[in-house]
């Protein structure tokens, strides 16, 4: 209970006293962190001693809050708080001189609390609204230099894109909870049949949004426009991670044709996303569609059936992404951009950061004995041993050899050039990127027992998996440090440096129409104003034949009371423009239905 | 008698107060006559919290006193204060300026009446006095606008009342009865049922601004002044849904209604929210957003009597709407009626700002704000009641409030123009803000106290 409040508490608390303080936030990023990563240790070590904490809070009759601690979640509550900590601790180096500091720790310590609400729920209402909280959070920090320009419509459109995907988790919550009759999570993922075949492509629908699969991938790349820490964390352990654990905790009751879809998507995914990636002239953006292709490694993960597996691999991908955008930042500040240009032979000047930069790139590739070795052969095998393995087994390969590609590129691009100038130290973001990096390369030892305990057991692999593994890995380092990207990807170079932007990406398929509609309804109103229109001029001249013989025949003394009259109406008719007639006429028209649609009652069905 | 009058004490109250003001505004006392209205608003609130869970009748049945007329009081009573706080800051010094506010009392006890209702008689009644004040107080600026706005909520209030009379007729032929429990006895007489219901439907569906009844709305509250545009699109709306949820709980349902209502629901929401995706003046969009939002409660009504979520949905979503939608409507008299005066908002104002972007999230229906709670139950009970297809294109409409609110949000980033940043809102702004602010963002959390 205390690891529970802790682990939530403390980085809300420090973030709101750090916006309301203003002074020294990075003391108050970093209390915050630590006390949330001791919280959520806590939680952890209670979970692997078995015990589960649960807290039910009173909310709505029938609905209460519900925030559990089981493996699981505590497992991911640790990574949370794990990269949250290291990437604070960059941070206060690298917005050392932002005047904007204490709104940026504020923002990101309430974040990362929004994210611990997001893996402890253990209701469908507590984690729609850890959600949604999430997404506006993200929003405020990836538009946190709003005044520079398209940084605003950067932030705008991450949010638009990952909202309207958020559709699906509302209706599959709704499904869930009118089918199950509870908002516990638990007992809804015992749904079977159709229900749970709805429900599951809908929970698909909302982590291709939040997790940037294909066609959706679009607003990740340009959600770079934030500062370097943001995306670390987004894309590592938090916001692009939502979709994967969503799913990872939704499996159990995935039926098959539902995780066959998931396997599919994250399949064209990492390979699509992979050929972006090595495409990209921008290193964050390269690392930001290497982040959508790893995601999509994780989906095929759990649509072959292994959900632990997709959570190892989020876990290794967490500590080596963010160590790679951390280590991408310092180039940045280097160099004031991330352009690969501009950036040939940054590594040079700082030989330990970019020491770093390619262990954990390396890492990425999935070279023994790193983190991400082990997940991605778990991957490869599960792929193998799935129903699915002739679609799924290739589709992982290709992710793979691109992932070894494109960071193969990124690091000959780096190291390129002669060594021309030597930086100052820079303390703060090197700690924290160290750290992640220890991590990268160890957290592989603890994946056995971590397996064991979220109760997976770790089968015998068939030899010729790690052989493929390291096949695809080296080979994909190889082909990617000595062959320049037009030539391997050929004519899909130009297709992929605009995003494989489908049928006009988002835009095209929602925005577009959307206000196309809009517009339509507009001219439906003007178009049946100008025919009503018509109408009540006729009325109006026959009005005014009425006027003249009422002249004419009308003696005296009411007289002036018609004048009067016939003004009024002038000025209403003035006024009016005969608006009011053919509003009428629809109202009429809606009765009309109305009494039609109840006399029909009695033939529905 | 005692008794009954006993329950009925707000109602009274609230009327005496409605005559207070009139004699206090015969002084020309602007001051006295809010003040007075501002104690007696808040004695009849006051005065409903004892009779909160009585579950009964008065008058012979004509007259209900449960849990909607209840918590109808609670809602509408402290939203009229709110309107009325909010009138001051609009036309305070103004020549007639008591009169407004003493017209908006007696328009608020029509309402009570409304949601009160327990015969057909008193719907009609309600709908007579929340229609007169209503034509009187949207022609208040005296100006070609509002006499145009006027004289169409009049124009459309006579056609729609006179329909609705007509059909509510049948009814008392076919039953013998004006009272709305006897309605069970139309089974039977479909075309009876049918035309009186029709009728209903019109009166009340106008008065709540429903597609295709909707019509007067836009120009109405662009006609009137903010503040009376605000009291309109939440009370009398409001009151009407719940009357209209008093009349048609005794309805049998298999007369075809749900789905007819479902039907218009549908149509409300999505067509409310299209047009409001066009407009550039904040007022119409708006007007345009409360039709949409009309079209959410509508779907409490519909799921009436298959779902225990329907009234509290209907309740609590009405709470949520009365708050939010004042709170917008406050924001947008200190800042401008057109949407290129929000410009810059975010930099100059950003307490008004954040303010405004909760309302308007709150408006969409996003967790763990007020609105999402009222949503939660009328979804839950439009599913509940068979419906799915209805919540699916309310949770579609979502989306696209998304982008109408977005609208607004946007440019609130952009560099401010010049006249924003000596603009300064009046104290009593503040104040409505301020505590819509905490009713949306409070209530949400402490929903647990909430019927149900």
């Amino acid at each position: 209970m205390i690891w529970l409040a802790l682990t939530l508490l403390a980085p809300l608390g420090a973030g709101l006293a750090a916006l309301a303080v203003r002074r020294a936030p990075q003391a108050f990023a970093l209390v915050g962190a630590a006390l949330g990563l001791v919280g959520a240790l806590g939680l952890f070590a209670g979970a692997a001693a078995g015990t589960e904490i649960s807290v039910s809070l009173p909310f709505l009759p029938s609905f209460p809050v519900l925030l559990m601690a089981d493996r699981l979640t505590a497992t991911l509550a640790l990574l949370v708080a794990a990269v949250a900590a290291a990437v604070l601790t960059y941070a206060i180096g690298y917005m050392a001189r932002d005047p904007g500091r204490a709104r940026f720790f504020g923002t990101l310590l309430m974040f990362v609390a929004a994210m611990e609400l997001l893996v402890l729920s253990g209701d469908w209402i507590t984690l729609l609204a850890a959600w949604e909280m999430i997404g506006f959070a993200s929003y405020l920090l990836i538009g946190f230099w709003h005044q520079r320009p398209g940084v605003a419509g950067a932030a705008t459109r991450a949010f638009l894109y990952t909202r309207s995907a958020d559709l699906g988790l509302y209706l599959a919550a709704f499904v869930l909870i009118g089918t199950a009759g509870t908002s516990r999570i638990a007992p809804t993922l015992a749904t079977t049949g159709t229900p749970a075949l709805i429900a599951g492509l809908l929970l698909l629908v909302a982590a291709m949004g939040k997790s940037a699969q294909v066609p959706l991938q679009d607003w990740l790349m340009r959600a770079m426009a934030g500062p370097t820490p943001v995306s670390a964390l987004l894309h590592s352990a938090t916001l692009v991670a939502a979709g994967a654990i969503l799913l990872i905790r939704a499996a159990p009751m995935l039926p098959a044709g539902a995780l066959l879809m998931v396997g599919i998507v994250g399949g064209i995914t990492t390979v699509v996303a992979g050929m972006i990636a090595l495409a990209e002239r921008d290193l964050k953006r390269l690392l930001a569609a290497s982040t959508a292709s790893q995601y999509g490694l994780m989906l095929v993960a759990v649509g072959a059936g292994a959900p632990v597996v997709a959570l190892l691999h989020l876990i290794a991908h967490a500590a080596i992404k963010s160590s790679l955008f951390l280590g991408a930042g310092i180039f940045q500040h280097d160099r004031d951009g991330t352009g690969l240009e501009a950036l040939a032979g940054a590594g040079r000047a700082r030989p330990g950061i970019f020491a770093g930069f390619a262990v954990a790139a390396l890492a990425l590739a999935g070279l023994p004995p790193m983190a991400a070795y082990f997940s991605k052969d778990a991957i490869l095998a599960a792929a193998l041993a799935s129903p699915a393995a002739p679609w799924l087994l290739p589709m992982a390969l290709g992710g793979s050899v691109l992932s070894g590609a494109y960071m193969g590129r990124a690091l000959q691009i780096l190291w390129s050039g002669t060594r021309s100038e030597t930086r100052a130290p820079v303390p703060f973001m090197a700690a924290g990127m160290g750290a992640l990096v220890v991590l990268a390369v160890t957290l592989g030892a603890g994946f056995g027992p971590l397996e064991a305990m979220l109760g997976a057991g770790a089968d015998a692999k068939p030899w010729i998996v790690p052989a493929m593994g390291l096949g695809v890995g080296l080979g994909g380092l190889l082909l990617g440090w000595s062959i320049a990207p037009a030539r391997l990807l050929g004519p899909l170079l130009a297709p992929a440096r605009n995003g494989f932007a489908v049928l006009g990406g988002m835009d095209g398929l929602v925005v577009r129409p959307a206000l196309a509609l809009a517009a339509l309804c507009e001219r439906f109103e003007q178009g049946l104003f100008a025919a009503v229109l018509a109408i009540g001029r006729a009325g109006l001249a026959a009005g005014s034949g009425v006027r003249r013989t009422d002249r004419e025949t009308i003696d005296g003394m009411i007289f002036g009371l018609v004048e009067y009259t016939i003004d009024l109406g002038g000025r209403v008719r003035r006024l009016q423009s005969g608006f009011i007639h053919r509003d009428l006429a629809l109202t009429a028209a809606g009765i009309a239905l109305l009494i039609g649609v109840l006399l029909a009652a009695p033939f529905y069905p | 008698m005692g008794r009954d009058l006993s329950f009925l004490l707000p109602e009274i109250v609230v009327a005496v107060t409605a005559m207070l003001m009139i004699v206090a505004e015969m002084g020309r006392a602007a001051r006295l006559v809010l003040a007075i209205g501002l104690a007696g608003l808040a004695v009849a609130t006051l005065l409903t919290l004892p009779v909160l869970h009585a579950g009964t009748t008065v008058f012979s049945g004509t007259y209900r006193i449960d849990t909607i007329s209840g918590w109808a009081k609670l809602i509408l009573l402290p939203g009229t204060a709110a309107a009325l706080l909010m009138a001051r800051a609009e036309i305070a010094g103004r020549a007639r300026e008591g009169s407004l506010y003493a017209l908006v009392v007696l328009v608020t006890l029509g309402a009570l009446m409304l949601s009160g209702a327990g015969d057909v008689m008193v719907v009609v009644l309600g709908v007579v006095l929340t229609g007169l004040g209503s034509f009187a107080l949207v022609a208040f600026l005296r100006d070609d606008a509002g006499t145009e706005a006027a004289m169409k909520y009049l124009v459309f209030g006579a056609v729609t009342g006179a329909v609705m009379i007509y059909g509510l007729s049948f009814w008392f032929g076919g039953s013998g009865s004006t009272l709305l429990s006897d309605l069970g006895r139309l089974r039977g007489q479909p075309l009876v049922l049918v035309t009186g219901l029709a009728g209903l439907i019109v009166g009340l569906g106008y008065k709540a601004a429903f597609v295709p009844f909707h019509f007067w709305a836009p120009d109405a509250y662009q006609g009137a002044p903010v503040s009376i545009a605000a009291y309109l699109s939440v009370i009398t709306k409001t009151a009407a849904f719940f009357a209209l949820a008093q009349a048609l709980r005794d309805l049998p349902r298999e007369a075809g209604w749900p789905f007819a209502l479902a039907v218009i629901s549908a149509a409300t929401m999505t067509w409310g929210y299209l047009a409001a995706l066009v407009q550039t003046n904040l007022v119409r969009l708006l007007a345009y957003s409360s039709v949409a939002q009309s079209g959410y409660l509508l779907m409490g009504v519909v799921a009436l009597g298959a779902s225990p979520a329907a009234v509290p949905g209907i309740v609590v979503f009405a709470a949520a709407y009365v708050a939010m939608n004042l709170g917008a409507f406050a924001v947008v008299m200190v800042v401008g009626r057109e949407l290129r005066d929000l410009d810059g908002l975010g930099r100059t104002h950003p307490v008004l700002a954040i303010a405004l972007v909760v309302f308007l999230l709150s408006l969409t229906g996003i967790p763990p704000l007020f609105g999402f709670v009222g949503k939660l139950y009328l979804f839950t009970a439009a599913i509940n009641a068979g419906f799915l297809w209805l919540a699916v294109i309310g949770i579609l409409n979502s989306v696209l409030s998304l982008a109408v609110y977005l609208r607004l949000v946007v440019p609130m980033g952009r560099e401010p123009a010049g006249a924003l940043a000596a603009m300064s809102a009046p104290f009593l702004l503040r104040g409505v803000i301020a505590a819509a602010l905490m009713a949306t963002l409070g209530l949400g959390i402490l929903a647990a106290l909430l019927p149900g």
